[in-house]
């Protein structure tokens, strides 16, 4: 999405997340602004998206903890067809995955950058966008400092 | 350790590419009727069934079984993507070692050209909790459909080894050509570089023939004994080896959009079969999208990983290449039958069936990949010309 990151997007309502329970926590978060991953107690691992336990170790004792919002990009991809009639308008769009700085890898979107300017190893930061209907998600976009 | 007990015998396919008012089950019945009579062999010789249709429907090969009054001792509907056909040939391969069926039907059918026709979801029904979680970590985001999913690993292959679109190109332009000389392939006009890179974007570096095409067919193999198999009419095709590798953490996960599950299914094949990748005369492998074909060609050791762009633009993947590929078309011009038509090319290239112009000269050794299941689960097949 090329648009502005603080204005509401009309995101069609058929795509907006319904969280489940054991994912409501992380939207919480993105509407205070916060980036939270699950973290398992006994090891440290942390994993994405949120899920009951961890797949590394399968331990189901964990906590949700804020992400620095730093990562880079893994790699990525422009739209040029649109997949619904209400996505024509937002062409070109990239989808991402970025790899946070504690690890997990995310689906998300590259904003605020060109398409043609967005390249694998990118530093990026999160940003977050209040949609309709009191959804808040999060995307990100390039990170001026090289840390 | 597998005997080789297994061969296939028989091998057909339906119609294939746009056939209004074609049905996935009538589609599987052609194709199943076609691959027991050219297998030499009877409706009542019939004692397995694994096949897969669409996945909106339950219990395919019951479906099928009604039809075709086949009560049988071995039989499942098969649900890992597009790495379900091979399989289906290996677990054939292991139920006739282990004496629990002699002759197992082996089958595809979807009338994916058809439902593009229909209003609704084109992919098929998914249940409401894959639903849920595909709205909430992907539809949110505009994630949608299978080129964007091979686009991420495409990206990441050309950041990392500097492989370029036009490349990506070689494999559709040497496929297209295989099609222009096959009188069933969906796709037979030409395709030169400049159609391919001028072509509409889907989601970068995709454009439309980086996409395999959607169509109505079904196919079929019958798998049975060596031993039978040397009475029968055909050259048998052995099954010589397989295996598997299935990286079910994620395509996102770790390097497999880059280094995909074809090493270690590869790795696995090659060693039961006793052969290496020099020995492979033919490949047919699973091409949803150009990339995937670049990408197995590195990991089956055809060439060094990150070396793919480059072996294939240098005509590699044609007739008189390294290592001829999908020498029917494959799935970007022949017709996406979720791979069960490289089955088929694999067992005709064995059987020496085709003319100077479409035959590998003296193929021995085919290799047949599949590849799906999420994009995660990989199976190869290594046949080898009884």
């Amino acid at each position: 999405m090329t648009a502005q990151a603080d204005e509401p997007q009309l995101r069609p309502r058929r795509q907006l997340p319904r969280p489940s329970p054991e994912s409501q926590p992380f939207w919480d978060g993105c509407a205070r602004r916060e980036l939270l991953i699950q973290r398992c107690q006994p090891r440290g691992h942390y994993w994405f998206p949120p899920a009951g336990l961890c797949p590394r170790c399968w331990s189901a004792d964990f906590t949700w903890t804020p992400a620095s919002g730093r990562g880079e990009v893994f790699t990525f991809t422009v739209y040029r067809r649109a997949y619904a009639p209400e996505l024509a308008g937002q062409l070109p769009y990239a989808v991402g995955i970025v790899q946070l700085a504690e690890g997990p890898r995310l689906i998300t979107n590259i904003v605020d950058c060109a398409p043609e300017d967005i390249v694998v190893g990118m530093p990026v930061e999160v940003v977050f966008e209040d949609l309709a209907d009191g959804v808040t998600l999060h995307a990100f976009r390039p990170r001026g400092d090289q840390h | 350790m597998y005997q080789r007990t297994a061969a296939i015998v028989g091998a057909a396919h339906s119609r294939i590419g746009e056939v209004p008012g074609s049905s996935s089950l009538g589609l599987m019945v052609d194709a199943a009727v076609g691959a027991v009579a050219d297998a030499g062999l009877a409706p009542g010789d019939i004692d397995g069934v694994l096949v897969r249709g669409p996945d909106d429907e339950y219990c395919f090969h019951q479906q099928l079984g009604e039809r075709l009054g086949l009560d049988v001792a071995w039989a499942t509907t098969l649900d890992n993507g597009g790495a379900s056909q091979t399989l289906s040939v290996v677990l054939a391969a292991l139920a006739i070692e282990a004496g629990l069926a002699t002759t197992v039907l082996c089958g595809y059918a979807r009338d994916a050209w058809s439902r593009t026709r229909q209003t609704g979801s084109r992919s098929g029904r998914m249940n409401q909790s894959t639903h849920r979680r595909r709205r909430e970590w992907r539809d949110s985001f505009g994630y949608f459909g299978e080129p964007a999913t091979h686009a991420l690993g495409a990206r990441r292959h050309m950041s990392l080894f500097g492989t370029t679109k036009e490349q990506l190109g070689h494999v559709a332009v040497a496929q297209r050509e295989h099609a222009t000389r096959n009188p069933h392939a969906q796709m037979r006009e030409p395709l030169t570089m400049a159609d391919y890179l001028g072509a509409r974007l889907v989601a970068e570096p995709f454009g439309v023939y980086d996409c395999s095409l959607r169509t109505d067919a079904g196919a079929a193999v019958v798998v049975t004994t060596t031993e039978r198999a040397r009475d029968l009419p055909h050259t048998p095709v052995i099954v010589r080896g397989f295996g598997s590798h299935n990286n079910l953490s994620g395509w996102t996960s770790g390097e497999h959009m880059v280094e995909t599950a074809a090493r270690q299914s590869g790795e696995r094949a090659y060693r039961m079969a006793d052969v290496a990748p020099a020995d492979i005369n033919v490949a047919q492998l699973y091409d949803c999208f150009t990339y995937m074909v670049l990408a197995q060609i590195e990991d089956y050791g055809f060439c060094a990983k990150g070396e793919g762009g480059q072996f294939v633009a240098s005509g590699a993947l044609r007739l008189d290449g390294a290592i001829p590929t999908n020498t029917s078309g494959g799935q970007l011009s022949e017709g996406h039958v979720e791979g069960m038509l490289q089955i088929v090319e694999g067992v005709r290239q064995l059987r020496h069936e085709y003319p100077v112009d479409r035959q590998v000269p003296d193929a021995r050794l085919a290799l047949v990949s599949g590849h799906g299941g999420n994009t995660v689960c990989h199976t190869t097949l290594i046949l080898e010309r009884g």
